[in-house]
């Protein structure tokens, strides 16, 4: 394996692929581009949603009420003559708030407590890991359930929420890298010649753990779409008349047999966002992680 | 396996004290004297008061704290003022439909991610391998409260093969009981199956790798024995622990399920209170799914180490 040849066997695809950047050549594999493409595909229509339908998502139709599918409303109308397309399309923006926004926000949070608990006196860390084991005692649902009946049902309710169940993952995740990594001999080198302790942070830690916390937040992504469709689902997360793919799904329960149309739209979606951030995930596991 | 409970149970029973003190804290914490809530918009001050008394909102905090305690301990649970009954009544009712409910889930699981998880160890079919994947992401993936959609719209509305919901004890009438059971244990079960057929792969796929299988092999053991009787057993440890886990998730899980499925268990019991604010009974359930959660998960990491005698307490 030493040899001169066997090096140059290994340059070859990265050479041929269309970038040297090593999460996006994870990316470049048959899972990955299949979740990116149905992940992009939601995001896009979730942006695009004022341009791609006519009808204002809660603007109700009189005596347009249940309507199959057709030219005009392509998805059919509700119970109260709103426009199920519209809808649907609007119910994406929720999701994109929670997942692009509650997210990260989570990631840093969890990224700083797990800084403070390993830079920090062992007793921050020991009152930090016991807050997380408690939070993490409660299932993700019934954490919901608890924002919910201190918070009230809400959008505020379902980014708190999953703010409050992905604290912990990052926390643990990037504790337990810095631990293992501060005591590594580049970590000890470069403080011995007098890096300042955040440029070793930043510089030279960062980039050995950084690639579990990347993994994790397309993890978390669909964590946070579960939890609002869940949510939403059963009552105590988006409100109606405010459209969420949780709480459409659950209108357009009792129409099963009578308007399929109903609760297809928010199914397909919800389903193509999960199974598509959860095929990132695995694909960016299996480029980037498992090497 | 002593030595390792031993350990493990003091910082479990520290987890479950600090989680009661958090949920005790949910009923001071909401906006609002509960008291007033619960009297209604037009009450006079002296029914507020009395109502105040009745569930001991007139003491000091930390002797609320102790007397819900001691009372979650003895069983004596108080008063559910929104639903008019004692609250140990309604969850002795509806733990028994989720017990149900979640059992016959989990044995579904069991068969479905066992089943499923030799066949992909086990298989050398490129396209069965990749049929196996494709299931597993997906039933991994999908949230309950899709494919509980996609189970009722198939063998409910087009099929007519069971019903869409409602329940009926098995105890009653077994036969008809268990056609209403189905397809939510089905659904709640998907996911379960999914985490249980990962991991048994992935961990059936070393053992098979050892010596003493290929000893097996070469001593002309039948395959359903080799598989079943030598590599099943010692590829089970890590399932064990991720079951452990899975079966807390099951009681998130089961809130949704029971919504799907108009199963009158406690995740409908706890959407009622919070959506009614009825606090104490929010209170009750909340501790109750924490305890069996952790209970659970303790028992699953000790229970764990008693099948894998290498692994020991790390830090």
């Amino acid at each position: 394996m030493a040899q001169a040849g066997a090096v140059d066997i290994v340059r070859v695809p990265d050479r041929l692929a269309f970038t040297r950047n090593r999460y996006l050549r994870a990316l470049q594999t048959p899972r990955g581009l299949l979740g990116l493409g149905l992940v992009g595909t939601i995001v896009l229509l979730g942006i695009l949603a004022p341009l791609l339908t006519p009808y204002s998502p809660t603007f109700q139709i009189r005596l347009q009420e249940l309507l199959p599918p057709s030219g005009t409303h392509p998805l059919g109308t509700d119970e109260l003559g709103r426009d199920l397309l519209s809808r649907v399309l609007n119910g994406i923006r929720v999701d994109l708030i929670v997942a692009v926004v509650a997210v990260p926000a989570a990631a840093i949070l969890g990224c700083l407590a797990g800084l403070l608990g390993a830079a920090g006196p062992g007793w921050w860390d020991t009152t930090i890991q016991r807050a997380f084991d408690v939070i993490l005692a409660f299932p993700a649902i019934i954490l919901g359930i608890a924002v919910a009946a201190i918070l009230s049902p809400g959008e505020r309710a379902i980014v708190v929420t999953i703010l409050l169940a992905n604290v912990p993952i990052f926390g643990r995740l990037s504790r337990d890298a810095l631990i293992s990594q501060r005591e590594r001999e580049y970590v000890v080198a470069a403080r011995l010649i007098g890096v300042s302790p955040v440029r070793v942070l930043f510089r030279h830690i960062f980039p050995n753990v950084v690639d579990p916390l990347i993994v994790q937040l397309a993890l978390s992504m669909s964590l946070a779409v579960f939890l609002e469709g869940g949510m939403s689902f059963v009552g105590i997360g988006i409100q109606v008349p405010q459209p969420s793919l949780g709480n459409l799904l659950n209108e357009g329960l009792p129409y099963l047999a009578t308007n399929v149309n109903y609760a297809v739209g928010p199914m397909l979606t919800l389903t193509a966002l999960v199974v598509g951030l959860n095929l990132i995930a695995d694909a960016l596991n299996a480029g980037v992680l498992r090497r | 396996m002593v030595q390792y409970a031993a350990l493990r149970l003091p910082s479990a029973l520290l987890v479950l004290v600090l989680a009661s003190v958090v949920i005790f804290g949910i009923l001071r914490l909401t906006p609002g004297n509960p008291a007033v809530v619960l009297a209604g918009p037009d009450a006079n001050p002296a029914t507020i008061t009395s109502i105040e008394h009745d569930l001991g909102l007139d003491q000091p905090l930390p002797v609320q704290y102790l007397r819900w305690v001691q009372g979650l301990v003895t069983g004596n649970l108080g008063h559910s003022y929104v639903l008019g009954a004692p609250i140990a009544t309604l969850i002795a009712r509806g733990a028994g439909n989720t017990l149900e409910l979640t059992v016959g889930a989990m044995i579904l699981a069991l068969l479905l991610g066992l089943t499923l998880g030799i066949l992909g160890a086990t298989t050398r079919n490129r396209l069965a391998q990749f049929l196996l994947m494709v299931v597993n992401t997906v039933t991994f993936a999908v949230p309950t409260f899709i494919s509980g959609v996609v189970l009722v719209l198939v063998f409910a509305v087009t099929i007519h093969l069971l019903p869409p919901g409602g329940q009926l004890s098995l105890l009653k009438d077994p036969s008809l009981g268990i056609q209403f059971l189905i397809l939510p244990a089905l659904c709640l079960a998907l996911p379960v199956s999914a985490v249980v057929a990962r991991f048994l792969q992935t961990s059936m796929r070393q053992v098979l790798q050892e010596d003493y299988i290929r000893a097996a092999v070469a001593k002309g053991l039948k395959r359903h024995l080799i598989l079943l009787r030598h590599a099943l057993p010692n590829a089970l440890p890590p399932v064990i622990t991720v079951l452990g886990i899975q079966v807390g998730q099951l009681l998130g899980g089961a809130v949704i399920v029971e919504a799907i499925f108009a199963w009158p268990g406690l995740g409908q019991l706890i959407l009622h209170a919070v959506l009614s604010r009825d606090y104490l009974l929010v209170q009750d359930l909340l501790m109750l799914g924490v305890l069996v959660f952790i209970v659970l998960r303790t028992a699953a990491e000790i229970l764990q180490a008693g099948l894998d005698p290498r692994i020991r307490l790390m830090g």
